[in-house]
């Protein structure tokens, strides 16, 4: 922390900027801006525990207050943490060292959508869901549709390399995302106009997507849009085992056919999630489809799924299962009374692999989360042809709050340590944040020292989100 | 703040944010202070002991329209207008309330109205019912009276016309929502008692308002406080609704939107009434917003916000006209006086709005 008279000479340097409007120094609004949607901070707050706060909040709307707030930061060596929806689910932007939370939610127009090239230009502070209905309004889709699009940003998917629920068809945001304006820590702006495909050295604009706040800010972005589709339409079937709907997701693929949704509900999680409504055999999984597209592509598309998993031994459930997920997606991220009472906590550890280790991962992940006594929910969702994502759900109650945070803790080190250890990769779409922090050296072994080098080349200050992404932990 | 209402806060201070994206407030400050589980958190932490409310904190609470845009929303059904009314209603009794608000309780205490207007100039505007044993009291309410007095014309000239002897009352007190939304009960309770003692006493057998802020005091606010009135409530549109067939047509080529006012539509359930009425005068339902019925968007006029901060109200209008332009009608209609005197400064000359009584006072042509 900066001393008293430096900090005067901060916040008033910050008030000619964006007017007094939009600096505040409130504890109010700190207490209220400080976390995002991390369980951990989540509990910490029903149980009354304070998190750490920052000591500015500033509201920026366009590239040149944010180039300067940038610049000031420089000069004063203060941290800056950059704010999107405040959705995300890893504590990125907790101010852990204090500093000024830099909040994107003014950045919010959609500037243009270009029907030719079939993209869109927006601002970074846009809220998921009022892009996704504007382009709806005019026939097309962004295809990014996370269950946090009610609350995220366009800036946050990008600095989190975020994945909606039909990445299988439409990509993740890193697929999605043409072009980018982006603001370096010197207060530099950079451009990385959109391009379909390039070959002009390494893709520069894949080094700014997943940087979680901690290279600069993004403004501005072009995203891919789609027709929206002429039907969505949903299938559910039954298997014995998760083997076998990995199998069969396989095969999918190998035919040529991209569903929108393929979900694999392994038996805990289906007796959780669809056994309650649904008849299903005890210890089936549920693997739920859709198909986005015409009806005479949907017909052919469905005909040959189906065959695949009648050949595997599948029951039909029609379209029951998959359409009620989709229709009560939101549902389960609500909090309830049985989820929020006393001490308890649950959390999502989304972790990737090919499909070779795939199902190594999984077991091995489980049996390590359950070793303490964590109840662990799982399903295989965002599936590619080589491999795909594992969600794995736990919750955990326990007497006092000190040990429902180290029980926490626990599950999660030996949840990724297996992960790792069987060759996966800890995280799909969630990020980094603080929470998965300390294991980035484990996960990118050698490659470490590279996003180090360029994190103190860009960011010589380290004012950048410090202490996420593995990058200036300090003590 | 009873027990429920802490477990509830609990509950929302640290849920993900997922109703943020329909609360007005949100619209407007684009910042994470003045939202529902913003809100919630205050109140979490001041009930833990953690953190008493400081003057932001009041602002925070005083930010929100009450307008259950968020309950909408709301898997387990917190009600935050609720909740924040309840915690407004704590603040007054421990002087704890905007400077802003504590004058408006003054304001209506001595004129009986939010306008600050000579009460005896409360139905100078209006034309006067002639009529002798009148059948309806109509209840104008203080927009109507003072500001939207083309409303309280037409209403007048439509229960005419449809044969109702209509009465106005000279010693009519504001209803009280205002003080009751912003937490001022000894004040709301003292308007409240007034009324009460000259409507059941007036010998007509029916009492119509305009304004479904009055509906809401008259028939929800005033019971809860153990005072009843002795006759049966009417809005307007649901005492049009039962007079269908007189109300003669209109042209239907008129394309018409129709927005549902909080007070109205979340509070006090009324959604199909109004429609119904549109429908049966030009033929054809209203163009429907995207944001309708229980997920309407607030005007933005609501519980002190324009009182206090006018821009971020004007904002939430302003977006609302635009959500009305979309459907591409020539008109917006409003069943609330406070919604349409907003929403008209919002809308300049890009769509009219109008009240629905206005509407068919005004559009239709009478079928005999
Ligand atoms: C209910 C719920 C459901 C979810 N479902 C999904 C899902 O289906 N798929 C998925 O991928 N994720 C999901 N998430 C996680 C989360 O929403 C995403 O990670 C999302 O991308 C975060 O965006 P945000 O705008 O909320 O970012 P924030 O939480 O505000 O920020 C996340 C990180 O990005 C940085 N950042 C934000 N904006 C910028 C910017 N403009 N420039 C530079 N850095 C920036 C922050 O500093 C922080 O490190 C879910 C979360 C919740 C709460
Ligand atoms: S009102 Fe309901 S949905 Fe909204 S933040 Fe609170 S708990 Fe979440
Ligand atoms: S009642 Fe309306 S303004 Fe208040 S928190 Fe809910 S949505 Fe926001």
């Amino acid at each position: 922390m900066i001393d008293s008279d430096k900090f005067g000479e901060l916040v008033e340097k910050l008030h000619t900027l964006l007017g007094s409007d939009y600096v505040t120094v409130q504890q109010t609004d700190k207490v209220l801006n400080a976390h995002d949607a991390w369980p951990l901070s989540e509990a910490k707050i029903r149980a009354g525990e304070l998190l750490p706060l920052a000591d500015i909040i500033v509201f920026p709307s366009t590239t040149r207050e944010v180039s300067e707030i940038l610049k000031i930061a420089n000069k004063f060596l203060i941290p800056v943490i950059p704010v999107g929806g405040g959705a995300g689910t890893c504590g990125g932007t907790l101010a852990i060292y204090g500093g000024i939370q830099l909040d994107m939610k003014r950045f919010d127009k959609i500037l243009e959508i270009d029907e030719t090239s079939m993209m869109v230009h927006v601002e970074a502070g846009v809220v998921g869901v009022d892009l996704e209905e504007y382009l709806n309004r005019h026939g097309y889709t962004s295809g990014h549709t996370p269950t946090s699009v009610r609350s995220s940003n366009i800036g946050g998917f990008i600095a989190t390399r975020s994945g909606g629920s039909m990445s299988s068809l439409y990509g993740k945001i890193e697929d999605l995302t043409l072009g980018l304006e982006f603001v370096l820590p010197s207060g530099e702006v950079i451009f990385c106009k959109p391009v379909p495909r390039h070959s002009v050295g390494p893709d520069l604009r894949q080094l700014f997507i997943g940087s979680e706040g901690t290279l600069g800010v993004i403004t501005k972005a072009t995203l891919r849009i789609f027709p929206l589709p002429e039907e969505r339409r949903f299938r559910s079937v039954s298997v014995k085992d998760v083997s076998t709907g990995l199998e069969i997701i396989r095969k999918i693929f190998r035919a040529g056919i991209s569903p929108s949704i393929i979900r694999l509900y392994d038996p805990e999680d289906t007796a959780f999630s669809v056994s309650t409504h649904f008849d299903v055999a005890e210890g089936d999984c549920m693997l739920m489809l859709a198909f986005d597209g015409s009806t005479s592509k949907n017909d052919l598309d469905e005909a040959t799924v189906m065959e695949i998993c009648i050949a595997e031994g599948g029951n039909d459930f029609g379209a029951g299962p998959a359409e009620r997920w989709w229709n009560h997606r939101f549902d389960m991220y609500y909090p309830s009374p049985f989820t929020t009472s006393g001490y308890a906590i649950g959390d999502t550890i989304d972790v990737v692999a090919t499909y070779d280790k795939l199902e190594n991962v999984y077991h091995s992940m489980k049996s390590a989360m359950e070793a303490h006594e964590a109840v662990v929910l799982s399903h295989f969702s965002h599936m590619y042809p080589n491999g795909g994502s594992i969600y794995m759900i736990f919750f955990t109650a326990q007497p006092d709050a000190e040990s429902a945070w180290a029980t926490y803790k626990k599950i999660w080190d030996d949840g990724v340590a297996a992960c790792l250890k069987e060759g996966g990769t800890m995280s799909h779409q969630h990020g980094v944040g603080l929470s998965r922090s300390t294991y980035v050296v484990d996960e990118l072994e050698s490659a470490f020292s590279v996003l180090k080098s360029i994190k103190e080349k860009l960011d010589p200050n380290g004012i950048m989100n410090p202490g996420k992404l593995g990058l200036e932990v300090r003590k | 703040m009873n027990d429920e209402m802490a477990s509830d806060v609990r509950m929302c201070a640290a849920c993900p944010k997922m109703c943020r994206h329909v609360c007005p407030t949100f619209f407007a400050w684009r910042s994470d202070a003045p939202t529902p589980h913003g809100r919630a958190l205050l109140l979490h932490q001041e009930i833990k002991g953690v953190r008493e409310l400081d003057e932001r904190a009041i602002q925070v609470l005083y930010q929100c329209l009450e307008c259950s845009h968020c309950l909408t929303w709301c898997k387990p059904e917190i009600d935050i207008a609720s909740i924040v009314e309840s915690r407004r209603t704590e603040l007054a009794e421990e002087g704890r309330q905007p400077t802003a608000i504590k004058d408006l309780v003054s304001i209506v205490r001595s004129n009986h109205n939010p306008f600050d207007e000579p009460h005896s100039k409360r139905l100078e505007k209006l034309e006067l019912p002639t009529s002798k044993n009148p059948d309806i009291v109509y209840f104008t309410g203080c927009t109507s009276a003072y500001q939207e007095e083309e409303i309280a014309n037409s209403t007048i000239n439509v229960l005419s016309r449809l044969g109702f002897k209509v009465a106005l009352l000279e010693d009519e007190w504001c209803c009280a929502s205002p003080l009751f939304r912003t937490g001022s009960l000894e004040a709301a309770l003292e308007q409240a008692n007034h009324n009460v003692e000259i409507l059941n006493a007036h010998s007509a057998e029916k009492i119509v308002v305009s304004c479904p802020g009055c509906l809401r005091a008259l028939t929800i606010d005033y019971p809860k406080h153990g005072l009843e009135i002795t006759k049966p409530i009417y809005h307007i549109s649901q005492f049009l609704d039962m007079h269908r067939d007189g109300l003669g047509e209109t042209d239907p080529s008129i394309q018409v939107t129709y927005h549902d006012p909080c007070h109205l539509g979340r509070h006090c359930n009324v959604y199909d009434e109004p429609r119904r009425v549109i429908e049966s005068i030009s033929g054809i339902p209203p163009s429907e917003m995207e944001r309708n019925r229980e997920n309407a968007m607030c005007c933005g006029n609501g519980a002190g916000l324009r009182l206090m901060y006018p821009d971020a109200s004007k904002k939430i209008g302003r977006e609302r006209i635009e959500q009305a332009l979309r459907t591409g009608s020539k008109l917006l209609l409003s069943t609330c006086p406070f919604c349409k005197n907003l929403l008209k400064q919002q809308a300049g000359d890009e769509i009219e709005v109008l009240d629905l009584v206005e509407f068919v006072d005004k559009y239709t042509k009478d079928v005999n």
